[in-house]
């Protein structure tokens, strides 16, 4: 059975009126003292700068996690942007060019790839059909997420839009056919793995999770180039970033003005709430602070079709006009909106909506001035 | 019953360091999507991985690799491309050699 958002939403909202506000880059509340330590020593794992003797690159797109993370505070959102390519193939399989060195082509390089191929970034692979720039998201409340059972996905799934509210969620697969939630097109199944793989190519730092580098475009790395054993992080480190990631809490919103009450009913009218889930529960967590939460989430972790405008990739199921529901934590900090960021404004990214959006981007167009700036003051608060 | 003869005990134990002195190719177990199958050489490429690094193993199959497709034996050809499946291979020195694909079924 769906919670009653309302109630959960009113009960959240008192609860945060009563507690000290959580702000960006805080710890879940009710962490052990264990707990809570080994998020400060994640937290400088998380910031730790590599260079190419600590194991950076060859190829990579930022020196550290904390470099792409950063706004307003550890864990937030970076102003980089990546780029993703993948091959939309004529049989209907979509290739994530893993042997060409994709999904994720890094922008970067170390002076010694450099000097021994004369490249400053990684070749495109000729096999693409498509590009992809993406954002870094903050990360806040990502544990929480990670900690919602598969069962609540699938219950919000409706594939073949059965109850013919035009919205038709579907989950993605990750290779191996688990279901995936991370990521801008919900590929990666656990934080776990999606913070281990970021190692590798985001850094180009190896870990007992991912003990490979990235290829240079499918091939090898010339010899010398990256003379730091593999691993380059010792499972200790990465457990530890991969702890303050997990424990990072979903700020508070700030308290809603009488316009901002107003605009959250609008939210839930407009049909945004559809695809925007209010709130999420988790499941049961070895971590008190994860074990069955009810938290601000506005996503449902769901794939869904956002119109030919906003087409890019595909990867696993996930088409190119595909996307997994944006969760709205922390979005008061944000200054560019959508997965490639480029929405300069909230109003700017919800008329971006098309596909399964359209008929709520329409609503909110056609609602009173005062009404649309009562909907965009809601968003602010959270 | 009788004791065993003490020759006996000896071809045992020579029998065993024999056994144990046999180069074993150590079991691999890989779980990913299907890239492309070669039914003329057996190849099969799988995408494998963690997170968004992903890797492409290759994998190539005998006439004694079983594969299997909903339970039931099935030839190489019945593999595709965007098929999931799970594959017990031997590490030899020409690389991943299948054992055992089964192709599983995901909703």
């Amino acid at each position: 059975m769906k919670p009653a958002g309302g109630v959960v939403l009113l009960l959240l909202a008192l609860a945060g009126g009563c507690a000290r506000p959580v702000r960006p880059g805080d710890p879940l509340a009710g962490l052990t003292t264990e707990e809570r330590d080994r998020f400060e020593r994640g937290r400088a794992v998380f910031g730790r700068v590599f260079t190419p003797e600590t194991g950076l690159g060859p190829l990579f797109n930022s020196t550290a996690c904390g470099e792409c993370h950063e706004d307003p505070a550890a864990g937030g959102r970076g102003d980089e942007t990546e780029v993703h390519a993948t091959a939309d193939r004529p049989d209907g399989f979509c290739d994530p060019l893993a042997g060409e060195g994709g999904p994720v082509i890094q922008k970067d390089v170390t002076p010694a790839l450099r000097a021994a191929l004369g490249i400053d970034g990684e070749p495109f692979p000729k096999s693409a059909t498509a590009r992809a720039i993406r954002t870094s998201p903050a990360l806040f409340g990502r544990g929480l997420l990670d900690a919602v059972p598969d069962s609540v996905l699938l219950a919000y799934a409706d594939p073949d839009d059965r109850n013919h509210d035009g919205i038709s969620g579907r989950p993605n697969r990750f290779v191996d056919g688990r279901i995936g939630r991370f990521g801008r097109k919900a590929f990666v199944p656990t934080l776990n793995e999606f913070n281990a793989g970021a190692f590798v190519i985001e850094i180009g730092v190896t870990n007992p999770a991912v003990p490979t580098e990235e290829s240079i475009g499918g091939a090898a790395i010339p010899p010398g180039v990256d003379p730091v054993p593999e691993p380059e992080l010792s499972q200790e480190d990465l457990d530890l970033a991969d702890e303050f990631v997990r424990f990072l809490a979903p700020p508070t919103p700030v308290p809603l003005t009488r316009e901002g009450r107003r605009g959250r009913d609008l939210f839930a009218r407009t049909g945004c709430a559809a695809c925007h889930i209010p709130t999420l529960r988790t499941g049961a967590s070895p971590v008190r602070a994860l074990d069955h939460r009810t938290f601000l989430a506005y996503t449902d972790l769901l794939l869904h079709d956002m119109g030919p405008e906003m087409a890019d990739i595909c990867l696993g199921l996930a088409t190119p006009s595909e996307f997994r529901t944006e969760p709205l934590i922390g979005l008061r900090s944000a200054n560019r909106f959508l997965h490639d960021g480029r929405a300069k404004s909230l109003p700017e990214a919800i008329a971006a909506h098309g596909g399964e959006g359209a008929a709520a981007r329409d609503r909110f167009r056609n609602l009173a001035p005062a009404d649309s700036a009562a909907l965009i003051s809601f968003l602010r608060s959270l | 019953m009788k004791r065993p003869a003490k020759s006996t005990l000896a071809i045992l134990t020579l029998l065993s360091l024999v056994a144990a002195a046999e180069p074993k190719a150590s079991p691999r177990t890989i779980q990913g999507t299907i890239q492309a199958v070669e039914v003329r050489t057996g190849r099969v490429d799988v995408i494998t991985g963690v997170g968004m690094a992903l890797r492409l193993v290759r994998v190539q199959t005998t006439p004694a690799t079983q594969i299997a497709a909903r339970g039931a034996a099935a030839p190489l050809k019945r593999l595709a491309p965007g098929d999931v499946v799970r594959a017990v291979c031997r590490v030899t020195d020409e690389g991943l050699v299948a054992d055992r694909i089964d192709r599983t079924e995901t909703p």
